[in-house]
C-alpha cells in the first residue's frame, strides 16, 4: 500500500502558510530573533517566535479563545495543510479523516503559568482554566472539534524527530482502516523561556543570536510554529518509505543506529536532495558522519538556522519543506553553514529532482528518517 | 516501511505476557489477590504538600516495591519513579512470555517524568546554582522513562508515546492490537505508565473532580475521583508466532474501539455518545453483539459527568450487565489506567472472576447495570470490555476474550 502527501501546511516565524514560509527561505531570509528572559534568574536567550497576527484567524474560534499558542499554531497549519490539498472541511472530510498529533513539549506557557501558581500562591489558588490547555493532546482535541472529525484523534510526544513517527503512525492507521481516506498529521511547538532556560543546562541551547550548522556545536536557538501534511491514498507526492525510528543511549549508537535507518531506507533508491534535522548540536555530527558515508554528493539542507528548532514541529516541517523543494524543483540555500559538510546546499538553486531523504537525530535519543517521491513531473 | 502489506485474513491476537504494577500489588499474582479482596489501596499523598487541596488521598506505590529489584547503581539512582514503575512491569511481561521477540513498544501515558518538571523548576526559583539540573531536564521527558525500562530489560526496539489523556492505555493496546491483527507487526509490547506528580494533582484538585472523600464509583451519592500511579504492560502475538514457539495465551484481545467527543475539552457530551460510540466500534470490530459481552471494566472514575455519560452508555448498549470501576481500590493512573485496567480484565478473564466496584453504597436509578458491589466474585467471564474516556473528548475500547 503506498501513500501520498496530499497537501502542506506550515506556519513559522517566516510566514503565515507553507507557500508564504517557502518563498521566504528561497529568498535566504532568517527569522527574527527575539531576546526571552528568565526573570528569576537573570538569563536570556534569543528565540523565534511566530507574529501573532499569522493566527489571527485561528484566534478567532471562539473553542480556542482560551487556548494555548500552541493549539492555535496546529489549527493553523492544518487548515492550510487542507487549504493546499483544495479541500474544505465538511461532513465527508470529517468522517474519513484521522488526526495524528506531533508534540515535544506541549503547552509550557499554561503549565509554566499553572505549575507557578501552585509554587507561589499555594494550591488552592492554581486557576482551573489553565489546567486543561496543559494536556499534551490539548491541540490535538481543538483540531478536531474545529473540523468535526468524532473517529480517531491521537497524539505522539517525543523529541524533534516525532514528526516522522507521527507520519510512520498515520500510515498504518490507513493500512489497518481502509475506510479511512486522509490522515491529517500536524506537529506544533511554542516557545517559552523555561525551555530554553531548561535545555541550556543540558548544553543543547546557546544564548547568541545565531547557531551554526555542520561547524562549531555550539548549541541551538528555539523556533515556533507548526506543520502539517495531509496523507491520502492518491496524488503525486509518494511517501515511498517511512519507519518507526530507533533509539540510541550514546553518540556511538546513535551512529549506528543513523546509519540503519538513513542507510536502510534509501538502499533501493538514493535520494536526491536531502532535508536535516542539523541544529547546532551532537545532532550535526551524527548526521554528517552518515551522509558523507552513504550520499556524500547529495545536496542537503538545513533549514532549521532559518526557523530555528521547533521541536515538536520540526520534523514535519523538514518533510514539508523537502515535499514543496521537489514540488517547485528549487532548493533553498542553508544559512549559517558550517564548514564540515561538503555536500551542504549554500545558496538557492533549481533542481531536477524527484527523490529526497528527511532525517531526524532527535535530543532525547530518537533516530528517524523518511523517503519522499514526485511520481509526476511538476511541469 | 511505509509501502505497508497487511496480510488478507486477519490475524488472532493472544495476550502472552502481562506485568503490572499498581497500588494494589507489585506483580500480577499480588494484584490478582488485592482484585479478589477487594483492597482499597487509597492512602493519604506523602510525597508532595497537600495542606491546601480539598482531596488528600491516592493510590500510590510504595518506595520499596520500585527499589526492589532494580539494580542499587548509581545508574539506577537517577531513574524517575516512572522509569522503575515501567522497568518492573516489563521485566514481568517479558518474563511471562519468555522467547517472544516484540517488534516494537506503544506506550501511554500523561504525565511522563513531570515530577523532575516540577522539581526543576521550584530549584530554578529557589537557586541560581544549577547543579542537577541536566538530570533533571534529560530525563522529564514522557519518553525517557520508557527508554530507560527498556534498557534495563535490555531490549532496543522502537518505541511510539502516545498521549490521549486518560485513554492513553488504551489507545496502545488498541493501535498494537491492530498492528499484530492485521499483520503489520508479529509481536508488539503495549501497555502504560503513569508516576503520580503535583501537577496534575492539583489541576484535578482545582478542576473540582477531585473528593475528599472515598472514591464511589457509579454510586448515587459519588463526589469525585482520586489519583492513583502504575504501569502495565502486555506482549501481544499472532496466533501463529505463539503457536510457533509454544507459548501460553493469557487471554485474546478482539476488537477495538475509539471515538472523539468535540463537545468540550474536559466535559463529555451529557448523552454519553462518546463513550457509546467507542463501545459501538469495539464490538463492531470484534464482531460481537452486545449482549454476549459477561463484564464491563468501567473508566468509572466517580466524577458527577464522566459516571452520568459512561452510565448511559453502558445501559443503554449492554442493558444488565455486570459493572465495575477498579478505579474505586487504587485510583485513577491516568495514561496508564487503561492499560492496569486491561490487565485486570486479562486475569478476570483467565481466573474467572468480577473485580469489585467498592465503597458502593447506593445504586443510581437512572441506570440498568449492575454495580458489582465491594466484593468480588466469581463467574462465567468470556468476553470483556474494558472503557477508557479522557480530556480532550478521547474515548476508548477493547474488547478482550477468554481463551
Amino acid at each position: 500500500m503506498k501513500f501520498f502527501i496530499q497537501g502542506i501546511g506550515a506556519v513559522t516565524p517566516l510566514g503565515p502558510t507553507s507557500l508564504e514560509t517557502w518563498a521566504a527561505l528561497c529568498r535566504g531570509q532568517q527569522a527574527p530573533r527575539i531576546l526571552l528572559s528568565n526573570p528569576v534568574a537573570d538569563r536570556s536567550y534569543f528565540s523565534c517566535p511566530v507574529p501573532g497576527k499569522f493566527v489571527a484567524d485561528a484566534a478567532r474560534q471562539p473553542r480556542l479563545r482560551r487556548s494555548g499558542v500552541i493549539s492555535l499554531l496546529g489549527a493553523a497549519a492544518g487548515f492550510n495543510a487542507l487549504a493546499d490539498a483544495g479541500l474544505k472541511p465538511d461532513a465527508a472530510l470529517s468522517a474519513g479523516t484521522a488526526i495524528v498529533f506531533a508534540i515535544c513539549s506541549g503547552g509550557v506557557n499554561y503549565t509554566r503559568r499553572f505549575y507557578h501558581e501552585i509554587v507561589k500562591q499555594g494550591a488552592n489558588a492554581a486557576s482551573p482554566i489553565l489546567f486543561p490547555e496543559t494536556v499534551y493532546n490539548a491541540a490535538a482535541s481543538h483540531l478536531a472539534s474545529l473540523l468535526g472529525v468524532n473517529g480517531q484523534s491521537y497524539t505522539l510526544v517525543g523529541d524533534s524527530s516525532v514528526g516522522l513517527g507521527a507520519i510512520h503512525f498515520a500510515t498504518e492507521l490507513l493500512t489497518i482502516q481502509p475506510q479511512l481516506d486522509h490522515c491529517l498529521v500536524v506537529g506544533t511547538e511554542e516557545a517559552d523561556w523555561l525551555l530554553a532556560d531548561a535545555f541550556a543546562s543540558w548544553r543543547m541551547t546557546t544564548n547568541q543570536d545565531q547557531f551554526e550548522v555542520y561547524g562549531r556545536v555550539g548549541g541551538t536557538i528555539f523556533g515556533e510554529g507548526a506543520a502539517a501534511v495531509l496523507i491520502g491514498r492518491t496524488g503525486p507526492l509518494a511517501i515511498s518509505s517511512s519507519s518507526a525510528g530507533l533509539p540510541f543511549r550514546s553518540f556511538r549508537e546513535s551512529e549506528s543506529a543513523a546509519r540503519e535507518i538513513f542507510g536502510g531506507l534509501c538502499a533501493q533508491e538514493l535520494p536526491e536532495i536531502i532535508v536535516s534535522s542539523a541544529n547546532g548540536t551532537f545532532a550535526d555530527e551524527v548526521e554528517r558522519k552518515v551522509f558523507c558515508e552513504f550520499y556524500p554528493s547529495v545536496p542537503v539542507y538545513a533549514l532549521k538556522p532559518a526557523t530555528g528548532e521547533p521541536l515538536g514541529a520540526s520534523a514535519l516541517l523538514q518533510v514539508a519543506v523537502a515535499g514543496l523543494a521537489l514540488r517547485h524543483q528549487q532548493l533553498p540555500g542553508t544559512l549559517a553553514a558550517g564548514s564540515k559538510l561538503p555536500s551542504l546546499n549554500r545558496t538557492t538553486r533549481c533542481l531536477s529532482a524527484s527523490r529526497a531523504l528527511v532525517t531526524a537525530v532527535g535530543f532525547n535519543h530518537q533516530v528517524n528518517a523518511l523517503n519522499l517521491y514526485l511520481t509526476q513531473s511538476p511541469y | 516501511m511505509c509501502t505497508m502489506q497487511g496480510s488478507d485474513r486477519p490475524n488472532r491476537v493472544l495476550v502472552t505476557g502481562l506485568g503490572v504494577i499498581s497500588p494494589l500489588g507489585s506483580d500480577a499474582s499480588t494484584n490478582l489477590g488485592s482484585l479478589r479482596e477487594g483492597q482499597d489501596s487509597v492512602s493519604p499523598v506523602g510525597s508532595f504538600d497537600v495542606t491546601k487541596t480539598r482531596c488528600q488521598t491516592a493510590g500510590q506505590i510504595p518506595d520499596d516495591w520500585l527499589e526492589n529489584g532494580l539494580p542499587s547503581d548509581r545508574v539506577s539512582e537517577r531513574l524517575h519513579r516512572g522509569a522503575r514503575m515501567a522497568a518492573l512491569a516489563l521485566r514481568e511481561a517479558c518474563a511471562q512470555a519468555q522467547g517472544a521477540h516484540p517488534e516494537l513498544m506503544v506506550v501511554g501515558t500523561t504525565g511522563g517524568g513531570m515530577s523532575f518538571g516540577e522539581l526543576f523548576y521550584r530549584r530554578l526559583l529557589a537557586t541560581k546554582s544549577r547543579k542537577g539540573f541536566a538530570q533533571l531536564v534529560g530525563n522529564y521527558t514522557p519518553q525517557k522513562p520508557i527508554q530507560d525500562a527498556l534498557e534495563l530489560n535490555r531490549l532496543r526496539i522502537p518505541t511510539r508515546i502516545l498521549t490521549n489523556a486518560c485513554s492513553s492505555g488504551s489507545n496502545a493496546i488498541g493501535h498494537g492490537f491492530e498492528l499484530v491483527r492485521h499483520g503489520l507487526r508479529t509481536c508488539v509490547v503495549c501497555g502504560g505508565y503513569e508516576p503520580l506528580c503535583e501537577l496534575v494533582f492539583v489541576g484535578f484538585d482545582s478542576l473540582q473532580a477531585a473528593t475528599a472523600e472515598k472514591i464511589r464509583p457509579f454510586d448515587k451519592n459519588r463526589t469525585g475521583l482520586v489519583l492513583g500511579e502504575g504501569a502495565a504492560f502486555l506482549i501481544l502475538e499472532s496466533e501463529k508466532s505463539a503457536a510457533q514457539r509454544g507459548a501460553v495465551a493469557l487471554a485474546e484481545i478482539v476488537g477495538y474501539g475509539v471515538s472523539t467527543d468535540t463537545y468540550h475539552l474536559t466535559q463529555p457530551h451529557p448523552s454519553g455518545i462518546g463513550p457509546r460510540l467507542a463501545m459501538e466500534r469495539a464490538l463492531e470490530s470484534g464482531d460481537l453483539e452486545a449482549d454476549t459481552i459477561d463484564y464491563v471494566n468501567a473508566h468509572g472514575t466517580a466524577t458527577v459527568f464522566n459516571d452520568a455519560t459512561e452510565g448511559a452508555a453502558i445501559s443503554e448498549l449492554c442493558g444488565r450487565v455486570p459493572v465495575s470501576s477498579t478505579k474505586s481500590m487504587m485510583g485513577h493512573a491516568l495514561g496508564a489506567a487503561g492499560a492496569i485496567e486491561a490487565a485486570f480484565c486479562v486475569l478476570a478473564l483467565r481466573d474467572q472472576f468480577l473485580p469489585p466496584n467498592i465503597n458502593f453504597v447506593e445504586p443510581d436509578p437512572a441506570w440498568k447495570f449492575e454495580v458489582v458491589a465491594n466484593h468480588s466474585r466469581p463467574a462465567r467471564v468470556t468476553h470483556v470490555l474494558s472503557n477508557s474516556i479522557g480530556f480532550g473528548g478521547t474515548n476508548a475500547t477493547l474488547v478482550l476474550k477468554r481463551v
